[in-house]
């Protein structure tokens, strides 16, 4: 599959081709689902999908789609080929400490250089007026901090790396 | 809510009214204000530039701080500004300026009228202890307890003495900030530690207090309203029990827990302890209250409640108009065999966050937004489709109040609201709260203030169906111009041979 969504932590790959009544959607190499577009105004799409009727309604930001359907919002976001690609070659996933929540940095323990170990603390943060704790997800040799006490980031901030083992 | 009130304002010592607060509750202060045909100024920070408040208010003045919260605490900032732009009263809203008691009088000395309590007042409930001593010297019911500035060297072992669990509370504090509960006397000293040093960078103040944690209890509260003459009424209960993070995050009343006698009997102690302190302005009374019905008073809120619409729909009542009249110096006017109540109302905050990461708030731009519209229903909310949920300030995006002639009308009309909401752009808690008020045990109305921590799956992300999942991806796929445009540009074999179709 050439294109691929993340949704709730899964990758979902997909392609889309033209249909004479309108498109079919890949969803692996055997599987696939014809869609027609009934309706398509302001946001709004009104699609047929192998017989069935749904409304959604849409907003887009960059590579992110939110959809409200069926009463419910979802939030997918669309990966580059390319993206994906080099996600698969990185690996040491822990490189990076990312923040779990938006909040601000309290204490900053370590500095760029600092010898690790598992387990050690690397910042104290405060977010929804109670403090946590980041610790290092494994021994290494801090390659960066990105924030100083008092700053504030919002979730998913890289606030702190390792330097990364096959480095 | 009304676009006009036909309430006779001009005896009033003041004509125009600033609220210094943000959000949805400035959005609520000024409608009050303006349908009684008064001017209402608000203030902001460039943060909130884009939001309703600003929009609606007749004056809108820009105040700074070194972040947006210290802006609206800034106390001295804002009565600059409300001197200068001619009104004649402030509004502090929740939360920010409301309780605090050296405001009020600084607002009084400026010549202008506080739209609250007396600063003594506000003194006395500010201070757990106090309040505490004030309520159980009145002869109301309080929680076993210790309170660390009785005699700091004893605090440890006197903490000890009230038996686990116990609960951690900073003096100073409020709102769930430094809470703590001790299950194992081993810990209690590293958790007083702990506490302390929240309290500390909190409230500026390490006192602490310990009280018996009283399992699965129900959080229930009754609103009052007291002229300042010596008059005081209560305006029923609400039932907050479905918290997270110690916060409410649902609120109902009546609640479903309490026999006609027992709501009598909360409502008249919540009543009895308002009068004791002479009390002026609305406020709310909290109260613990045990599975066995037994009720200890918490904490008086001397201020108008997030949750305060519930009151005003099942009461006809509105609140913030009572605050400006009692404020204005008029008596009540009525007892409380004039107050009855119709039907159940029901609140659900809608908050940018994800319930199932453990509640944590998101941010996230507001790309739609379209609030549900329909018989007894209730929106206030400060955002406007467009605006941005930012981590400055509190992740709430909007109050959802249903009203209904029973609960499961309420409830019913709550679920249909939910699913016609439309929000997008940040995570929200809109699915959570549909499956929180479809659980039997809310149903049943069986709940207490550990209840979600209780039954986490309520707050998991639900299994998705193949065929939602289907639809999700190709509405994506429709949605994502790479994708729609690589699909157009090569249309299939019998799409370039058929009758296209667009």
């Amino acid at each position: 599959m050439h294109h691929a969504f993340e949704f709730a932590d899964n990758q979902h790959g997909v392609e889309l081709s033209r249909t004479p009544a309108g498109y079919r959607l890949h969803l692996d190499e055997t599987h696939t689902v014809d869609v027609r577009v009934l309706a398509e105004i302001d946001g709004r799409l009104r699609l047929n999908i192998d017989g069935r009727k749904i409304d959604a309604i849409i907003a887009t930001r960059g590579d992110e789609v939110f959809i409200h359907l069926d009463g419910e919002a979802y939030q997918l976001r669309y990966r580059h080929p390319l993206e994906r690609l080099a996600a698969q070659h990185q690996g040491g996933a822990a490189d990076g400490i990312r923040a779990p929540m938006p909040g601000s940095v309290i204490t900053v323990a370590v500095a760029a250089g600092d010898s690790v170990s598992r387990g050690q603390t690397l910042l104290t943060m405060e977010s929804m007026k109670m403090e946590t704790t980041l610790v290092a997800p494994r021994d290494g040799v801090v390659a960066a901090v990105n924030f100083a006490a008092g700053q504030s980031f919002d979730r998913d901030a890289l606030l702190l790396s390792l330097e990364s083992i096959t480095a | 809510m009304k676009n006009s009130l036909s309430h006779d304002t001009s005896a009033w010592p003041f004509k125009a009214v600033l609220v210094a607060n943000r959000g949805e509750i400035a959005v609520r202060v000024l409608r009050t204000v303006q349908a009684l045909g008064l001017k209402g100024i608000v203030v902001f920070h460039a943060a909130d530039r884009g939001t309703l408040a600003v929009q609606m208010a007749d004056q809108a003045i820009e105040i700074t701080g070194s972040t947006p919260v210290a802006a609206y605490l800034d106390a001295e900032q804002i009565l600059k500004v409300a001197r200068d732009s001619g009104a004649g009263a402030i509004h502090p809203g929740y939360g920010f300026l409301s309780e605090n008691a050296g405001f009020a009088r600084a607002v009084a000395a400026a010549g202008l009228v506080f739209i609250g309590p007396l600063p003594e007042q506000i003194e006395l409930m500010g201070d757990k202890v106090r309040a505490r001593n004030f309520v159980e010297r009145a002869g109301f019911p309080v929680a076993p307890s210790a309170i660390e500035d009785d005699d700091p060297e004893s605090f440890n072992d006197r903490a000890r003495a009230v038996g686990t669990p116990l609960l951690i509370k900073p003096s100073a504090g409020g709102g769930g900030k430094g809470m703590r509960i001790v299950r194992d006397l081993a810990l209690l000293d590293a958790e007083i530690e702990r506490a302390r040093s929240e309290g500390q960078r909190y409230f500026g103040d390490g006192r602490l207090y310990v009280e018996r944690y009283i399992e699965n209890p129900r959080h229930i509260e009754v609103q009052v309203l007291g002229d300042g003459y010596g008059s005081v009424v209560h305006v029923f209960e609400r039932e907050c029990s479905v918290q997270r993070r110690f916060q409410k995050i649902v609120e109902e009343t009546p609640s479903p827990a309490l026999t006609p006698e027992l709501r009598a009997r909360i409502c008249e102690t919540a009543a009895g302890i308002a009068r004791s302190a002479a009390y002026r302005n609305a406020g709310t009374v909290e109260f613990i209250y045990a599975q066995t019905g037994e009720f200890f008073f918490l904490e008086m809120n001397t201020r108008l409640q997030v949750e305060h619409p519930v009151t005003e729909a099942i009461t006809g009542k509105d609140l913030v108009l009572e605050q400006l009249r009692v404020a204005a110096g008029e008596a009540l006017g009525y007892t409380q065999a004039d107050l009855r109540t119709s039907g159940h109302a029901i609140e659900l905050r809608i908050y940018a966050e994800d319930a199932a990461r453990g509640y944590t708030p998101t941010t996230g731009p507001l790309l739609r937004l379209r609030a549900p519209e329909g018989e007894g229903l209730r929106w206030d909310s400060g955002v406007v489709e467009g605006g941005e949920v930012t981590a400055a300030f509190d992740p709430m995006i909007a109050k959802l109040i249903v009203h209904g002639t029973d609960r499961s009308e309420a409830l019913a009309r709550a679920d249909h609201a939910l699913r016609d909401t439309v929000l997008l752009g940040c995570k929200t808690n809109i699915g959570f709260l549909r499956r929180l008020i479809a659980h039997p045990a809310f149903v049943a109305g069986d709940v207490h203030t550990g209840f979600l921590d209780a039954n986490p799956q309520i707050a998991a992300e639900p299994e998705l169906a193949p065929s939602t999942l289907q639809a999700l991806l190709a509405a994506a796929s429709l949605s994502t111009k790479t994708m729609r445009d690589g699909a157009d540009a090569i249309p299939d074999l019998h799409a370039a041979l058929g009758a296209w179709r667009n």
